[in-house]
């Protein structure tokens, strides 16, 4: 079974990130949000949906995301930081409260920045060690601006 | 003991900068275990200042918008002879860079940096650069108010921000505080900032976005004309948030703010920022007035002295000497308070890079500070080190020391106090050694009497297109460029990077090594010839146009 870090745990993954448009799609899947707005009158209920780098989050505004377990957020590579704004934006405007899970070509060492902007599950490549991964999840025990974890900057708790 | 009025670490900014160290130590050691491949540590190890460079690595070290304590200075002179060469140069963006660090040393160099709370966060890669700002913030009369604490907040907030350290490309922040001068460069930046305050007498910031040299150099526009300073992290989290999410990521040569703003336009750009900036105003992120007092506690005024202008040692020596009342003309400039001298220990004496200082320098330039200035120096975006608060009845001593050390080139300002990148020299992207042209001016331009007739001149170098040497706003620009393999120099003129910024225009096909100072004379011939009293050089150019420096330059010998 393929593994997730989720809450800072190791656990199995049961979800399908389905990538490719003519994927079945099952009540475990993971569907691309754009084909998921195009088509949902035609698929039933999943796991939940994920944004692509570029999709922006604007075009969910009208859309209770809550039905979701999960929404993905790919990483083409992991130099493309669109994801980080895309998953405070999830939680913080349209506060969406189930997981948000880090897809694609993300790296460990991103793990710090990743959970403070809102993401806490991630599904490493698999050549990736989860147990070292874990062991970056927190390189820094205060941060001076403000996150989802915590929306007060340092000069508000200084 | 860092100087007492600049910002000082309390045990979380500590505690952040010690993290940091340990986190980069593991990095280190997992890339050179092979646990991280070349192209993951590569972005890591830009986040901290690592360039690997065609010789050696680079390690460039913040110093936050240039304020340096005399601890600080010594720390950075004894690494840079433990690590180093026994030198470092200092760059546009007021830092310091470390030219022949060992990869593997560069966690003990940031440990130790971080025993005078210095770190290199952020002085590379596609994230929030060093903010940068006036060298003479604080000790100016006509200063709206200190820039200082507005640039250490900004500093925190940019610090490990979880959202934006993974940008289309990479963000600087410049702030202006006075309408006399912009001294750093602010309208070239991806933001600059003008503090200003409204009719209410309120402080906030006209904000302007787009700016930026590279291959596409252009000036900001003004996306604001007021903040008030209590929104300003929230707005700017609204312009970065936009740029995060919409700056083209397919192509490096796009990818910075300016071209999205220019694809947009203005308007557009503003909207989609005010869009967003609707839903962080008035959030926890909104600066409250305890934290602005806190930050301005730390640049409180030094001890002044109840001192008169002029004393006699000054006006009889400079009666006495016209080396040093060349000195003080040019490298001294007017303090706020009466008996007080704002100087300029110059970095470009002849001989050496410009910006480069080498260690046994910048010990003596610590011990000036100790002496003369409170213990305290600034960086210039001139590339120059300042001593601010210098008691006019001790220039004279001062100006003896410093000409013994070689920081009393009295030339600030002049054709020969040039901008100048490290070039093909040391650094790995370079099309063209820049530090040659720089030495070759220097030597054909050592008459100081023709030097202080030509005036103001901004003359600047880069060894390439990423125009770490600012040649599109020098008034005169000299660009490296390869051809077919042999270095040549593009030279344009024009540019200017104060509040009346511009870009320079490319004169015309390059010139050879040997060519660039002729070129410069023909130039500063055509200037002399035209020139109507007290017309500085960008004047000239600006009223008579391009075409008598393109004759004068191209013209054939007879």
């Amino acid at each position: 079974m393929p593994k997730l870090i989720k809450n800072g745990e190791i656990i199995d993954n049961n979800n399908q990130w389905l990538q490719d448009a003519d994927q079945e799609v099952t009540a475990s899947s993971i569907v691309a949000a754009q084909k998921w707005l195009a088509e949902k009158d035609n698929i039933g209920h999943i796991a939940g949906i994920w944004l692509e780098a570029g999709d922006g989050v604007e075009f969910l505004n009208d859309v209770d995301l809550n039905q979701f377990e999960v929404i993905g957020v790919h990483f083409p590579a992991f130099t493309d930081g669109r994801g980080f704004s895309y998953a405070r934006l999830l939680r913080e405007r349209l506060n969406f409260k189930g997981d948000i899970r880090a897809l694609g070509n993300f790296i460990p060492d991103q793990l710090g920045y990743l959970l403070r902007v809102g993401f806490n599950s991630f599904q490493f490549n698999e050549d990736v060690d989860l147990e070292k991964a874990l062991a970056l999840h927190k390189p820094f025990s205060v941060a001076y601006q403000g996150d989802v974890a915590d929306p007060r900057p340092l000069f508000l708790r200084r | 003991m860092v100087h007492p009025t600049m910002y000082q670490y309390d045990a979380i900014d500590q505690q952040l900068v010690e993290e940091r160290v340990a986190q980069f130590r593991d990095q280190t050691r997992r890339y050179l275990n092979k646990e991280l491949s070349e192209q993951e540590f590569l972005p890591l190890r830009l986040q901290n200042g690592l360039y690997v460079q065609r010789y050696a690595p680079m390690l460039r070290i913040a110093i936050p918008y240039g304020m340096l304590s005399s601890t600080q200075l010594r720390k950075l002179a004894d690494i840079s002879c433990r690590y180093d060469r026994s030198y470092g140069h200092f760059s546009t963006r007021q830092n310091l860079q470390l030219n022949w660090p060992k990869l593997e040393d560069v966690p003990d160099i940031l440990a130790e940096l971080a025993e005078v709370q210095m770190h290199a966060v952020q002085t590379s890669g596609n994230c929030i650069r060093n903010t940068t700002t006036d060298q003479y913030a604080g000790v100016i009369s006509d200063e709206i108010v200190d820039p200082r604490p507005y640039c250490e907040l900004i500093r925190q907030w940019s610090t490990f921000h979880p959202e934006f350290a993974f940008l289309p490309r990479k963000f600087k922040i410049a702030v202006n505080a006075t309408e006399s001068a912009d001294r750093a460069a602010t309208q070239v930046h991806d933001i600059g900032l003008h503090i200003k305050k409204n009719e209410a007498g309120e402080v906030g910031f006209k904000v302007i976005v787009g700016g930026g040299l590279g291959r596409t150099p252009m000036v900001g526009v003004t996306i604001s004309e007021f903040i008030p300073r209590a929104d300003l992290l929230t707005y700017l989290d609204a312009i970065i948030r936009v740029y995060n999410q919409q700056g083209r990521r397919d192509n490096k040569y796009k990818a910075r703010i300016k071209i999205l703003v220019k694809a947009l336009g203005i308007e557009e750009f503003r909207s989609r920022v005010d869009a967003e900036w609707a839903h962080l105003r008035g959030k926890e992120s909104t600066v409250p007035m305890s934290e602005f007092e806190r930050l301005q506690g730390f640049f409180s005024e030094p001890s002044y002295e109840a001192l008169d202008n002029n004393p006699a040692s000054l006006t009889s020596k400079l009666a006495d000497s016209a080396g040093f009342a060349r000195w003080f003309e040019r490298n001294t400039f007017e303090h706020k308070k009466a008996g007080y001298r704002i100087v300029t220990l110059t970095l470009k004496k002849a001989g050496q890079a410009p910006g480069d200082a080498t260690a046994e320098q910048m010990h003596k330039a610590a011990d000036l500070a100790d002496k003369y200035s409170f213990g305290e120096l600034r960086v210039s975006h001139e590339q120059n080190l300042v001593l601010a608060d210098v008691r006019q009845e001790q220039l004279v001593d001062l100006w003896e020391a410093a000409k013994e050390a070689g920081f009393a080139t009295p030339t600030l300002g002049l054709l020969t106090d040039m901008i100048c990148c490290p070039g093909g020299d040391f650094c790995a992207l370079a099309n063209a050694k820049s530090i040659p042209i720089a030495a070759q001016i220097q030597e054909t331009f050592n008459d100081l009497d023709y030097l202080y007739d030509l005036g103001n001149i901004d003359l600047n170098i880069s060894g390439c297109m990423n125009a770490c040497g600012h040649h599109h706003v020098g008034n005169i620009g000299i660009l490296g460029v390869d051809k077919k393999g042999e270095e040549f120099y593009q030279i344009s003129i024009g540019g200017a990077s104060g509040h009346d910024a511009s870009i320079g225009k490319i004169l015309g096909p390059s010139f050879a090594q040997e060519e660039i100072s002729s070129v410069i004379q023909k130039l500063m011939n055509v200037y002399v010839e035209n020139r109507s009293e007290e017309e500085r050089f960008i004047d000239t150019y600006r009223r008579v146009g391009i075409t008598p420096f393109k004759e004068a330059a191209y013209a054939k010998a007879n």
